[in-house]
């Protein structure tokens, strides 16, 4: 092999050794650091939320809503809309959830009446015990 | 003195040989119009959004506790402060409409057509690195309209699968919009983005200037009709010098572009700026009848209606490919789009698609 053959060749071992051994870190730069929230249970009052209202809370910094409804009693279900990330309304006199950005809606079940939407508002764990709803 | 000056720099650098062959004896085709003014339009209308931008970072914090209150400082206290946030914020759309029309003149004029192919692509580079400067800027102000914008629009990597919920949180440094997104916003916004855009802008003036400045096919034109089987520079021997018959034109343009710049500012302030603009970022409650900028309202008005994200994400993509790549699609030699029914149907098709989609974006 001729010197300047041999230059080009450790040329193109370094140049590609340098770009691989910085696109990890690099990957590893950008991408979150993963922290999951800690499980943590919320306690609120049965009087807090009336039949047929709702109330927002956040739970393990995931925004939730909490309906009382009038038939079913109690259900959470996460805001965040399944499409694009927005964050859903409840209307109580058309008994859905409907999300302001691209008008998507649920049902009180969380499940998609219409528009966008690819899958149902995911339900976050809660039980009544006595007079209060223990969230998680 | 103006001449000793002048003799120092000329014995320097020859200026007077620059000007005469760079700029006297470059020429423009004779039956150039208007239109191709809109280029060194768009390029003065960067400098303003970056001489602008740079005013708006001596006062601005980008910090989501204080991100929205130094705009606000910077609109009410700092003297002057308004005028240069509204040139910056009316200068970007103005400037995604100058980029727009200047696209849309170039495919009318069939001026992406051989040897002009990567011309085409860095101009449409050019109109995504702005639609990114504008998307990145949006987020800044950590205003509701910016918070749930950015949102939005972060989330749409979802859309596929497997790797979608990485690059979405890759991009969002998280799970949710946070100050780790407005950091990495604002880095791409006023770091990152502005090499990448002077290098794609040098580019393609570099090869406006190397193949020569395409003949328009309508009107009486000097083009020699040779086939491109080899480079060769387009000279334009029998069309108007560059300096000063065209020079003057452009800087007319660029007149009429800040004639109506001002025009906005003075009677139309909140045009671009809808009151969720002004609310401080709430990241628990999303506006209602919350809506993009003007030049996103027909892609999301697709993904209103198209049932399927995946498919409605995609089609987008796919659109920007083709729309991008396009020189390479429409290969047929005659420029003249009145001579071909198809396209210029397909031109008015999309355009009008375009309109209505984006007027139902508005309304709906």
């Amino acid at each position: 092999m001729k010197r300047r053959g041999f230059l080009k060749l450790l040329l193109a071992l370094f140049g590609s050794t340098s770009l691989v051994s910085f696109a990890y870190p690099l990957l590893r730069f950008f991408a979150p650091p993963g922290e999951k929230a800690k499980a943590k249970q919320i306690s609120l009052k049965k009087a807090e939320i009336s039949s047929g209202e709702a109330k927002d809370i956040v739970f393990n910094n995931m925004p939730v809503i909490i309906i009382n409804r009038p038939d079913k009693g109690f259900v959470a279900l996460s805001r965040v809309c399944t499409h694009l990330g927005c964050l859903v309304a409840y209307d109580k006199t058309k008994k859905r959830l409907l999300c302001p950005c691209h008008a998507g809606t649920f049902d009180l079940e969380g499940k998609v009446i219409s528009g966008p939407p690819p899958r149902p508002l995911p339900k976050v764990p809660l039980r009544v015990e006595g007079e209060s709803i223990i969230i998680g | 003195m103006w001449n000793r000056i002048k003799n120092w720099i000329e014995i320097r650098i020859g200026l007077d040989d620059l000007v005469r062959t760079q700029l006297k004896e470059y020429s423009v085709p004779r039956n150039i119009n208007i239109f191709y003014t809109l280029g060194v339009v768009a390029l003065a209308a960067y400098i303003i959004q970056a001489v602008t931008g740079f005013f708006l970072l001596v006062y601005y914090i980008p910090h989501p506790d204080h991100a929205f209150r130094s705009v606000q400082g910077i609109m009410t206290v700092v003297p002057y402060g308004w005028l240069f946030r509204m040139v910056h914020i009316v200068g970007s759309n103005l400037m995604v409409a100058v980029v727009f029309l200047h696209l849309f003149s170039v495919f009318f004029m069939g001026s992406y057509k051989k040897p002009r192919e990567m011309t085409w692509v860095a101009g449409g580079l050019m109109l995504l690195a702005v639609l990114t400067f504008c998307l990145s800027g949006y987020l800044l102000p950590w205003s509701q309209l910016s918070y749930w914008a950015t949102t939005i629009v972060t989330s749409m990597p979802t859309a596929f699968p497997y790797v979608g919920d990485f690059a979405s949180n890759v991009l969002r440094g998280g799970e949710h919009v946070s100050g780790i997104t407005l950091n990495r916003f604002f880095a791409l916004h006023v770091a990152l983005l502005p090499p990448i855009f002077v290098l794609i802008i040098g580019f393609h003036i570099f090869l406006v200037r190397r193949i020569g400045i395409s003949s328009p096919p309508f009107g009486v034109s000097g083009e020699a009709k040779r086939p491109w089987t080899e480079y060769r520079h387009e000279s334009h021997p029998d069309g108007y010098p560059f300096y000063p018959d065209f020079v003057l034109k452009e800087m007319f343009m660029v007149m009429v572009y800040l004639a109506v710049m001002f025009l906005i500012i003075a009677f139309m302030p909140t045009l671009f700026l809808p009151q969720d603009a002004n609310t401080p970022a709430d990241p628990f409650r999303t506006p209602a009848h919350i809506k993009p900028e003007w030049y996103f309202l027909a892609p999301y008005q697709m993904l209103k209606f198209i049932p399927s994200k995946f498919l409605g994400v995609s089609m987008q993509l796919i659109l920007i490919v083709i729309f991008l790549l396009w020189p390479f699609f429409d290969t047929k030699e005659e420029k003249n789009i009145l001579k071909r029914p198809l396209l210029l149907g397909v031109f008015f098709l999309s355009l009008g698609l375009w309109i209505i989609l984006t007027i139902w974006g508005e309304y709906s």
